[in-house]
C-alpha cells in the first residue's frame, strides 16, 4: 500500500504540494489565521466569547474602542465623534451623551428591503443602539451582561415589562420586536433626543458604564437584521449572519470548517479617509517601545490595509503549529510540545530567528488563584483568627514560580494580588508578604493557629481538608498534587476530591466545596472587574453570583462600592490600596498567576501589538504577500525522492517472488 | 421472503424504541437540564438567563409521562426523534438536521472513496499472498499485516502528518476544501492513513476466505481441468468468497454516512464524525444524542439490508 501510494505521489511528480490555498491566492493581502471551535452565536448581544469576538470585533464597531498602542488601554471615539462627558444629576444619578458620527452606513444586506425595496443598506442613527440596548434587556435574547446595565435607569423593569405585556397580549408577542419595544417606550433610561444624539442615565453611579460602550454588546444593530435573519423560510439566522458598522463583513461562514472576512467598502473608515478619525487611520501616538520597532511607520495611514482575513479550523494545536512553521498561517501560540524549541533561555530559538519569525509576549488582563470558601466552618469566617492564619500559612507555602516553571514553561507572571499589571491600582513594586514561600513562617502561623506540626488538636491526626476539582486530565491532577504536596509540608492532609464539572458546580452551588481552583478574565481593563469578585453581594451562596468564596467584609464592601462609583484617580488608588490590604491580610485567595501569551508572527507580517483583552485587532495588520509567497515556496518544495524509493522497493520485492514462483511451477 | 422481510422490520422498530429509551434515561436523568444550560452559557451568565435558555429549549418540562401526560420531555424525545425533528443544537441553537445535511457530503467524500480503496487494495493483496501461499511473499505479506493491525490509528494520523505533510511536504497537513480542484489535495493524507490502517485486517480476513475457498472441491476440479492458477483465483476463489466480503462491505455501507471520527476530527474534515466529536467536547448534548440515534438506525438498517442481499448473491440461502 504504502508502495501504492510511493507510486501515486512518484508520478504525481510537479502536481503535489502541501499549500491549503488556492494558487489564485498568491500575491492578493490576506491574513491567514486559525480557529479550534466555532463561536455558539454571533449575535452581539449574547456572544460573550473570544473566538466569538475574533468575528464580533471585525464586523460590529462600537461608539467607543481602545488606542491600538498606548498601554494601560486607553478609550477613543470610535462611532462616537468625542468620548462622552458625564454629566452629574440629583439623586446619585448620571447621564452620558453619545454623539454618533453622520454618514455612518451598515454593510451591505440584503435585510434592508424591509425598509425600502431596492435597498441594500442604510444609514446608522442613534435609535440603533437604543435598539440593541433594549435586546440585552429583554430576557428572551438570553443576553448574560444584563447586571452591569442595570445601572441604566429603567433597564430591568422594561425587560419585565416586555415579558408581562407579552404573556397578556399574544397579538404583543407576536409583532416584531422592534415594534414591541416600540409600543414600550423603550428603556427610561436610554433616550434619542436627536437622530445621532444617544443618552444614558444611570439611575446609580457606575462610570465603567463607558467600558461597555468599547464592547461589541452596544453596537448599532439594524432591527431589518432581526426582523429577516429569523431562520425561516431558509434564510440565516441572526446568530450565525451578522449585519454590522465594522471594518469587514463575514463573507463566508462554515462553523465546521472555515470563515473569511473583507473588507467593508461601507466602513467610514474606507469611506471617508478625510475625517481621519482616531478609529479610521493608523495611530500617530504610541509608547516608545512602539516607535523602537517601528510600529508608527504608518501613522495617519487609513485603515485597514489587510483585504482579507482567511480563517481556518484547526481542531488539533500539533497540524496548525506546523502549518504556521510551514508559512500556511501568519501567527501562532506556541504548543506546549515545541516550547523548549521556540523559546530558549526567555528568547527566540536560532532556528525561529533565522526564519524571521519573532515572538511578541504580553500578560492577560486575568488572575488565576486557589479560593477558600469562607463560609466553611474550618477554613472560613467562623473560624475567626484561627482560620485566618491558618490560611495564611497555607497561602505561604505555594510556590508559584515553581508551579509556572513545571506546568506553564515558566509563561505566566506570580500575582500578588487579584489585579494584573495594566490594570488601575497594580503596583508592580508590591510583594504580598503572604505570597512569598516561607515555611518556617508558615509554621509558626500554624502553632499560632492552634494547628502546630498541622495536628488538629480535636481529633489527635493530621488537619483534614478537601480540594474540590473537576480537572480530570492527568496535567490538571499533577497541578492540584502539587498544591496539597506544599500543604502536606505544613502537616496538612488535604485530599482531593474529584467529581464532574456538573457535581463540582453543584457543590460550589450548595456551599459544600472548601478550597478550590478559579479564574477570571477581565471584560474591561478596570480594578472593578476584578474587585467585584469579592464582594459579598456577588456570594454564589446567596446570589449565585462569581465570588465563590463567598468572601464578605464590610470595609471592603464599602470601598468596593466607592470605587465602582469613582473615575481613576488617587482618592480611587488610596481605596484599592486598601483592599488590597483586607484581602492580603484575610486571604479568601491565595492568588497564583496572570496568565502571559507568547504569540509567533511571520516576518511578513505587521503592526503586531497585542491588546490583552478580546479585541481583534485585523484592521491594523499588514502583510507583505510577496515575502510570503517566497518565504513558502523556499519552505516547501516536496521532497520525492522517497517515493521513488519506496516504489522501486515495492517492484524489487513482488517481482523475484513471481518469477521464482513461475519457475517453480515450470 | 416477505413475511421475513416485514418480521425483520418490527424486530428493528422494537430495537429502535428500546434505544430510544436507553437514550432518554442517559441524556435526560443522568445529566439535569440545568447542568446543560451551563455548560451551554458558561458561568458567567446569572441564573435569569439559564432559566431562559431552559425554557427555549423546552428542558423546563417534565421529564416524565405520569409528571404531566401533554407536555413532558420523554414523549416529545420520541415524537421529535420519529420525526426527525431533532429540534436545536445546545451548544448554538442552530437545527440539528442542517447541520447534519451540511456533514454528510464532507463524510461521504471521504469514505466512500476510502471503502473503495481499502477493497481495491486489500482484495488484490490478499489474492496475492493467497496465490502466493506458503512462500516468502505470503509470510512477510502476513507479517506486515500483523503488524499493521498492531498500531494504533493515532500514531498512523500523527505519523503521516509528520511524515508526508511536515517532513516530504507531499499534500497539506490538514484541512478541507470542497472545491473540485483542491478536495483531493486534502483528501489524499486522509485516504492513505484510512487505507494504511484497515489493510491489515482486512487482508487477513480475505486471505483466510480465499484460502478456504482455495481448498474446496471445485478448485481442485477446476485445476485438474488445467485452468490456470490466476484464472482459478479471479474466477473460482473469489466470486465464492463474495459472501463473507459483502456481509463486511454492506455492514459497513450505512457508516459512510456517520464519517470517520478519528480522520475527520485529526484531518480538519467538517464531516459527521467531526460533528459527533464537538457534541462530545462542546457538551452539545441534542446533537450528540441525534448521532447517537441515527448510528443505531443505520445499524439495525444495515444489518437488515445485509440480511437480505444474502439471497441475492447466493441462492442457497432461504428465507424462512
Amino acid at each position: 500500500m504504502l508502495g501504492l501510494a510511493a507510486l501515486i505521489v512518484a508520478g504525481s511528480g510537479a502536481s503535489c504540494s502541501n499549500d491549503p490555498y488556492p494558487p489564485a491566492d498568491v500575491g492578493e493581502k490576506i491574513l491567514y489565521s486559525s480557529f479550534v471551535e466555532a463561536p455558539r452565536t454571533l449575535d452581539p448581544a449574547k456572544a460573550y466569547t473570544t473566538v466569538a469576538h475574533a468575528i464580533t470585533g471585525a464586523v460590529y464597531d462600537t461608539m467607543l474602542e481602545y488606542h491600538f498602542l498606548k498601554r494601560p488601554l486607553e478609550l477613543i471615539p470610535g462611532l462616537a465623534v468625542d468620548l462622552p462627558e458625564r454629566i452629574e444629576l440629583p439623586d446619585g444619578r448620571s447621564r452620558y451623551v453619545f454623539e454618533l458620527r453622520r454618514d455612518l452606513l451598515f454593510a451591505d444586506d440584503e435585510c434592508f428591503e424591509l425598509s425600502g425595496e431596492g435597498r441594500r443598506t442604510r444609514e446608522v442613527v442613534a435609535r440603533d443602539v437604543a435598539f440593541q440596548l433594549a435586546r440585552i434587556a429583554d430576557p428572551e435574547v438570553g443576553s448574560p451582561v444584563i447586571e452591569p446595565f442595570s445601572n441604566i435607569e429603567g433597564f430591568a423593569a422594561f425587560g419585565s415589562r416586555l415579558m408581562e405585556r407579552r404573556e397578556a397580549d399574544p397579538a404583543f408577542a407576536a409583532a416584531p420586536i422592534h415594534e414591541q419595544y416600540e409600543v414600550l417606550g423603550g428603556i427610561p433610561g436610554v433616550r434619542v433626543p436627536a437622530s445621532h444624539v444617544l443618552e444614558i442615565t444611570l439611575a446609580r453611579p457606575y462610570p465603567q458604564i463607558k467600558y461597555w460602550f468599547a464592547m461589541e454588546f452596544t453596537t448599532p444593530v439594524p432591527w431589518e437584521a432581526i426582523a429577516w435573519y429569523d431562520g425561516s423560510e431558509g434564510r440565516a439566522r441572526f446568530d450565525d449572519h451578522p449585519v454590522g458598522t465594522g471594518p469587514f463583513v463575514l463573507a463566508e461562514y462554515d462553523k465546521q470548517s472555515r470563515y473569511v472576512l473583507e473588507q467593508s467598502p461601507n466602513w467610514y473608515g474606507v469611506r471617508h479617509p478625510e475625517w481621519k478619525a482616531p478609529g479610521g487611520v493608523f495611530p500617530s501616538e504610541g509608547e516608545i517601545e512602539d516607535r523602537l520597532a517601528g510600529r508608527l511607520a504608518d501613522a495617519g495611514k487609513p485603515l485597514p490595509f489587510i483585504d482579507r482575513v482567511e480563517v481556518r479550523r484547526e481542531k488539533e494545536s500539533i497540524p496548525a503549529f506546523n502549518k504556521f512553521l510551514q508559512g500556511y498561517y501568519d501567527a501562532s501560540g506556541i504548543i506546549k510540545e515545541s516550547f523548549e524549541k521556540v523559546v530558549q533561555e526567555g528568547r527566540l530559538s536560532p532556528d525561529m530567528a533565522e526564519k524571521g519569525i519573532r515572538l511578541e509576549e504580553s500578560v492577560s488582563p486575568d488572575v488565576f488563584y486557589i479560593g477558600f470558601n469562607m463560609d466553611d466552618p474550618v477554613v472560613g469566617h467562623a473560624g475567626g483568627e484561627r482560620s485566618r492564619k491558618l490560611r495564611q500559612a497555607m497561602s505561604l507555602v505555594v510556590d508559584v514560580e515553581e508551579f509556572l516553571r513545571v506546568f506553564l514553561n515558566g509563561r505566566g507572571v506570580p500575582a500578588q494580588s487579584p489585579l494584573p499589571p495594566g490594570i488601575y491600582g497594580h503596583d508592580p513594586d508590591y510583594r504580598n508578604p503572604f505570597r512569598q514561600v516561607d515555611l518556617e513562617r508558615a509554621k509558626a502561623l500554624m502553632v499560632e493557629a492552634g494547628y502546630p506540626r498541622g495536628i488538629d488538636p480535636t481529633t489527635g491526626d493530621a488537619l483534614e481538608l478537601t480540594f474540590d476539582t473537576s480537572a480530570t486530565s492527568t496535567d490538571g491532577k499533577q497541578q492540584i498534587q502539587f498544591f496539597t504536596r506544599a500543604w502536606a509540608g505544613l502537616g496538612i492532609d488535604v485530599r482531593i476530591d474529584q467529581t464532574n464539572y456538573n457535581q463540582f458546580q453543584e457543590k460550589i452551588r450548595n456551599n459544600a466545596h472548601q478550597i478550590f481552583q478559579f479564574g477570571w478574565v477581565a471584560d474591561y481593563p478596570d480594578a472593578e472587574n476584578f474587585l467585584f469578585l469579592l464582594w459579598s453581594e456577588m456570594a454564589r451562596s446567596t446570589s449565585g453570583g462569581p465570588n465563590a468564596t463567598n468572601f464578605s467584609d464590610p470595609r471592603f464592601d464599602e470601598l468596593f462600592l466607592s470605587i465602582k462609583a469613582r473615575d481613576d484617580g488617587p482618592a480611587r488608588m488610596i481605596e484599592i490600596r486598601e483592599m488590597l490590604r483586607i484581602l492580603e491580610r484575610e486571604r479568601p485567595w491565595i492568588e497564583l498567576f496572570h496568565r502571559e501569551d507568547y504569540t509567533l508572527h511571520h516576518a511578513w507580517v505587521r503592526n503586531v501589538k497585542p491588546m490583552g483583552l478580546s479585541l481583534p485587532t485585523y484592521q491594523y495588520r499588514d502583510v507583505d504577500p510577496v515575502l510570503r509567497a517566497k518565504r513558502r515556496e523556499q519552505w516547501n518544495q516536496p521532497v520525492l525522492w522517497p517515493a521513488w524509493v519506496v516504489a522501486i522497493g515495492a517492484v524489487a520485492l513482488i517481482v523475484p517472488g513471481i518469477l521464482t514462483y513461475w519457475r517453480e511451477r515450470q | 421472503m416477505a413475511a421475513y422481510v416485514v418480521r425483520r422490520l418490527l424486530y428493528g422498530v422494537g430495537v429502535v424504541l428500546g434505544v430510544l429509551f436507553l437514550l432518554f434515561v442517559l441524556f435526560f436523568t443522568v445529566t439535569e437540564p440545568d447542568d446543560i444550560a451551563r455548560k451551554a452559557l458558561g458561568d458567567k451568565v446569572p441564573p435569569a438567563v439559564i432559566e431562559q435558555w431552559k425554557a427555549n429549549h423546552g428542558y423546563d418540562r417534565p421529564l416524565w409521562p405520569w409528571q404531566d401526560w401533554d407536555d413532558n420531555l420523554l414523549f416529545d424525545h420520541y415524537r421529535r426523534m420519529l420525526t426527525f425533528d431533532f429540534g436545536k443544537s445546545d451548544a448554538d441553537d442552530s437545527p440539528i438536521l442542517d447541520r447534519i445535511l451540511d456533514g454528510i457530503g464532507p463524510s461521504l467524500s471521504l469514505t466512500v472513496p476510502l471503502l473503495l480503496l481499502s477493497l481495491l487494495a486489500a482484495i488484490p493483496f490478499s489474492l496475492l499472498v493467497a496465490f502466493f501461499r506458503e512462500t516468502y511473499i505470503d509470510r512477510m505479506g502476513v507479517f506486515l499485516c500483523v503488524l499493521a493491525m498492531s498500531v494504533s490509528m493515532l500514531l498512523y494520523i500523527i505519523g503521516a502528518q509528520f511524515l508526508i505533510g511536515k517532513v516530504l511536504r507531499w499534500y497539506p497537513i490538514s484541512g478541507f476544501d470542497p472545491d473540485p480542484t483542491m478536495i483531493w489535495r486534502f483528501l489524499a493524507l486522509p485516504l492513505i492513513v484510512g487505507v494504511l490502517g484497515s489493510i491489515g485486517g482486512d487482508v487477513r480476513f480475505y486471505r483466510t476466505v480465499f484460502l478456504e475457498e482455495s481448498s474446496r472441491d471445485f478448485v481442485r476440479t477446476a485445476r485438474a481441468k488445467g485452468a490456470s492458477e490466476a484464472r482459478i483465483m479471479v474466477r473460482h476463489v473469489l466470486r465464492n468468497a463474495m459472501i463473507p466480503i459483502l456481509t463486511q462491505v454492506v455492514l459497513s455501507i450505512p457508516f459512510l454516512f456517520t464519517g470517520s471520527i478519528l480522520l475527520e476530527s485529526f484531518f480538519g474534515i467538517p464531516g459527521l464524525g467531526s460533528l459527533t466529536v464537538d457534541a462530545i467536547q462542546g457538551n452539545d448534548f441534542s446533537t450528540l444524542r441525534t448521532m447517537v440515534y441515527i448510528g443505531s438506525l443505520l445499524f439495525i438498517v444495515g444489518q437488515i439490508a445485509t440480511d437480505l442481499s444474502y439471497g441475492l448473491v447466493d441462492p442457497r440461502v432461504r428465507f424462512e
